[in-house]
């Protein structure tokens, strides 16, 4: 049934001092649908490709927000997700009520990391299966963050988690120069170009599949979806051809 | 090791016939593949030193900091499982926090370390929790001043006694390391992760025992100009990788940090990277040079 | 009448029978087998005590003060008694009220101050402001005192918010807070607090205060204080915070007394005529 004898559970060290259980686990987060964050210096912004499980059912929440300064997209387990982010919203609103004050991402991040430690550690619990992007402002300015669920966190300044996810972190790395001027408009049409480059040819970007968080300094974190994000969409093919030489032309299938 | 695969080597806390815990080993393992840290007890503070290798292009630079503060005064750098170390520091500043609330003063070094590493040998003892898949380096200053009273509010009598004698030096620099079996010793210089042995070996050429160097130990700028050179050294065999190079120290109350644990000031740290990259530069021309003789 | 404070407010034995303590929540003391013989009491009184702290907003900060005296009820026990504590750059808390209970919350603040340190990496712009360190305080003493154990303290937070503004404010045992361009604890919201309002009505007025006005303003109440509250003493601390920091001097002494008004105070002591 298993692949070795060392994969059981999340206490159980391999001989190369690898825990199987966790990578599996971040197996669960390349399954979920590809998120992007991506920081300039004024603006964070988020997006999330939507599945829709049944013709019938609506399609997933991606993107939450947890205080007025800062949400989160996450890929993988979503019901992991809910339970981080009613945790997350907890500890903010525990920050603005005991200082009044919002509570800062780094710190709200670490305390996430340190709870999904604590699952790698202990026997009986499993590793979270999901990925997380944090986003938004704080007191020291725009930060994206990234949580796996073996409780790595990391500052990034542009990142994309999530099936097929590779394709847009090759198109976030060749812009990487350009993000941190960015205005609040281009910066989630980079962001929006990212996501489509994770598409498969005959898939397209549409106002049911798109999800949009963007925050900033001055600005709350706010969900944009539905027809709000149809200004964004428009135009986004015709310059698909000038920076998707590269994309389009790699393998389709990589998702290491 | 031969006795992979007989089962012994599956659970936690379960000795083998020869008498190993081998989950104990195998958190060994991760730490064998972590950025090399290293510490040095200099004469008059301590130097923390990491080399952080760049995993992605899209991390912030800069940001994404390591070595943790514990209290004001002591430093934490590990290398391993990066959750674990951040476990580790979770439960040092509770120690140290607890500390204070019983004994109304920091926690002394040795302490701490003591504590943490009871607290690291508790985790090779239950077969329902891993080994700690880190090693930890902690260093700090206690300090050589009087430390009032956390919350006193007056000085006290002025005359009388007072149970302390004085002209009595106390404090100083301490530096010790913790391994994933709970052991730990007490060091002039500590090296662990990848590139330890390279490190080690760098170590092993400074002036840092005061016993036969006296007063001739390096101090703390030296130590940090030593630190970032025997990071780069070590990371000589992982060339191909980019990295960076997280450094902080620990001086006397009387010192640049006044008895703090911080960051080393960046133009220190890039000065201290400019001689490292020279001195490296230095070494191949000499090895070339030697070829060509 | 029973003058024990454990009979207060309970209905008469000679009437009713004795009080029947088994009806009461298992007692707290750990090694005890007995049933409780009185209920779980808390603070009553402070013990140690300091007198009133006064502040003062101006144009560009905050002038504090607070005597060095604790007294053990009428003795004036402790001389030396620093109860002007800096939290960090950005603000200052000065304490009245309990000398034990103040420490308590020292240690608090020293341990936030601690952590804060974790979070921030000493970086200016993530320092607690004088806004959170009040609001942090204001909480701890409501939760104390809905516990029913409080903390016997009025305080005055002095500093610079968010904005790098003036910051002044209120806390006390009872978890109650206000703001106002002058406060003070105490005795002093009684003598003090009608001097600094002539000076600083209004926030508009202590906008245009100069440091050096309000310091001269606090130096005269300290003095009307000492000259009229018999728990204060001549010494005192004396601070001000600005957007350069705190800068705090706990040996001020009050200068060109006058006690020429004494004699003509009437209704106490010996007076014959």
């Amino acid at each position: 049934m298993f692949r070795n004898n060392y994969d059981n559970d999340s206490v159980t060290f391999s001989p190369q001092g690898r825990i199987f259980q966790v990578e599996y686990a971040q197996e669960a987060v390349k399954q979920g649908s590809v998120v992007v964050g991506i920081v300039s210096k004024t603006h964070a912004v988020l997006t999330a490709l939507k599945r829709q499980a049944e013709e019938l059912s609506s399609y997933q929440e991606k993107i939450l927000p947890i205080d007025s300064h800062y949400g989160l997209a996450l890929a993988g387990l979503a019901s992991d997700a809910r339970v981080l982010s009613n945790f997350m919203k907890q500890q903010s609103l525990a920050s603005r009520l005991t200082y009044d004050r919002p509570i800062l991402l780094s710190d709200i991040t670490s305390r996430i990391g340190d709870r999904a430690q604590t699952n790698t550690q202990q026997y009986g619990k499993r590793p979270y299966g999901v990925g997380l992007l944090i986003a938004g402002t704080d007191a020291k300015g725009t930060h994206l963050f990234e949580f796996q669920p073996s409780g790595v966190t990391s500052e990034m300044v542009a990142d994309a988690i999530g099936a097929r996810s590779q394709m847009a972190r090759t198109y976030l790395e060749r812009h990487l120069e350009s993000f941190e001027q960015c205005g609040r408009d281009e910066l989630i049409r980079h962001a929006l170009r990212a996501l489509k480059d994770t598409l498969g040819q005959d898939r397209e970007l549409t106002v049911e599949n798109v999800s949009l968080g963007v925050g900033g300094v001055g600005e709350d974190f706010r969900v944009v979806e539905g027809q709000e994000v149809a200004p964004f969409l428009e135009g986004l093919s015709e310059n698909r051809a000038e920076s998707g030489e590269g994309a389009g032309g790699e393998s389709m299938e990589v998702d290491s | 090791m031969t006795s992979i695969g007989t089962g012994y080597d599956l659970s936690n806390s379960v000795f083998s016939p020869d008498g190993r815990n081998f989950q104990v080993e195998y958190a060994v393992k991760a730490v064998e593949n972590g950025g090399t840290a290293i510490g040095i007890r200099c004469k008059d503070g301590v130097v923390l030193a990491l080399e952080k290798l760049v995993t992605s292009k899209l991390l912030k630079p800069n940001a994404n900091k390591r070595i943790a503060t514990v209290d004001r005064n002591i430093g934490v750098v590990n290398s391993g499982l990066l959750p674990d170390g951040r476990h580790f520091i979770s439960r040092a500043r509770d120690e140290a926090s607890s500390w204070r609330s019983t004994y109304k003063a920091p926690i002394p070094i040795s302490s701490l370390a003591n504590r943490m590493g009871a607290y690291v040998q508790a985790y090779t003892l239950y077969s329902s929790v891993r080994p700690f898949g880190i090693t930890a380096i902690v260093g700090g200053w206690d300090a050589e001043t009087e430390v009032s009273v956390d919350g006193a509010v007056g000085s006290g009598p002025k005359i009388g006694s007072g149970g302390k004698t004085p002209g009595v030096k106390e404090g100083g620099p301490y530096l010790y390391m913790i391994e994933p079996s709970g052991l730990y010793w007490g060091y002039y210089g500590a090296a662990t992760g990848k590139g330890r042995q390279a490190a080690k070996a760098e170590l092993e050429k400074l002036k840092l025992d005061p016993k036969t160097h006296g007063e001739g130990v390096i101090t703390l700028e030296e130590g940090v100009k030593e630190a970032a050179r025997i990071i780069y050294v070590a990371h000589e065999d992982s060339k191909d990788k980019d990295f960076e190079l997280e450094m902080t120290w620990v001086s006397a109350v009387s010192g640049p940090t006044k008895g703090r644990h911080e960051e080393v000031p960046k133009a220190l740290r890039e000065e201290a990277e400019r001689l490292a990259k020279k001195a490296l530069e230095g070494e191949d021309e000499e090895e070339e040079g030697k070829m060509e003789e | 009448m029973n003058h024990d404070p454990v009979a207060w407010g309970r209905p008469r034995d000679d009437i009713y029978g004795s009080y029947n303590p088994s009806y009461l929540p298992p007692t707290r003391q750990p090694y005890s087998s007995h049933p409780p013989s009185h209920p779980t009491t808390h603070t009553q009184s402070p013990v140690v005590t300091g007198t009133s702290v006064l502040a003062l907003k101006f144009s560009t900060g905050v002038v504090i003060a607070a005597d060095n005296l604790a007294s053990y009820g009428s003795l004036a026990r402790f001389t030396d008694v620093k109860r002007l504590r800096p939290f960090n750059r950005n603000a200052i808390v000065g304490f009245g009220g309990d000398v034990s209970d103040m420490q308590y919350i020292d240690r608090l603040l020293l341990s936030l101050v601690v952590q804060e340190n974790y979070a921030g990496g000493g970086e200016s712009v993530t320092l607690m402001n004088a806004r959170n360190l009040h609001t942090y305080l204001s909480k701890v003493l409501y939760k104390r005192r809905t516990d029913f154990n409080p903390l016997w303290n009025a305080l005055l937070v002095g500093g610079l918010d968010e904005h790098q503004k003036p910051f002044l404010a209120y806390a006390d045992l009872l978890g109650t807070t206000y703001s106002a361009p002058s406060l003070a604890t105490g005795f002093g919201a009684h003598l003090a607090q009608p001097i600094m309002r002539k000076v600083v009505p209004d926030e508009a007025a202590a906008a245009k205060l100069s440091k050096e006005e309000a310091v001269k303003t606090i130096r005269e109440c300290m003095k009307v204080l000492f000259y009229r509250d018999a728990r204060s003493m001549n010494e005192y601390s004396l601070a001000v915070v600005d957007v350069r920091g705190v800068e705090l001097k706990e040996d001020n002494k009050l200068e060109a007394e006058s006690w020429a008004f004494a004699d003509q105070i009437k209704g106490y002591g010996t007076q014959t005529v």
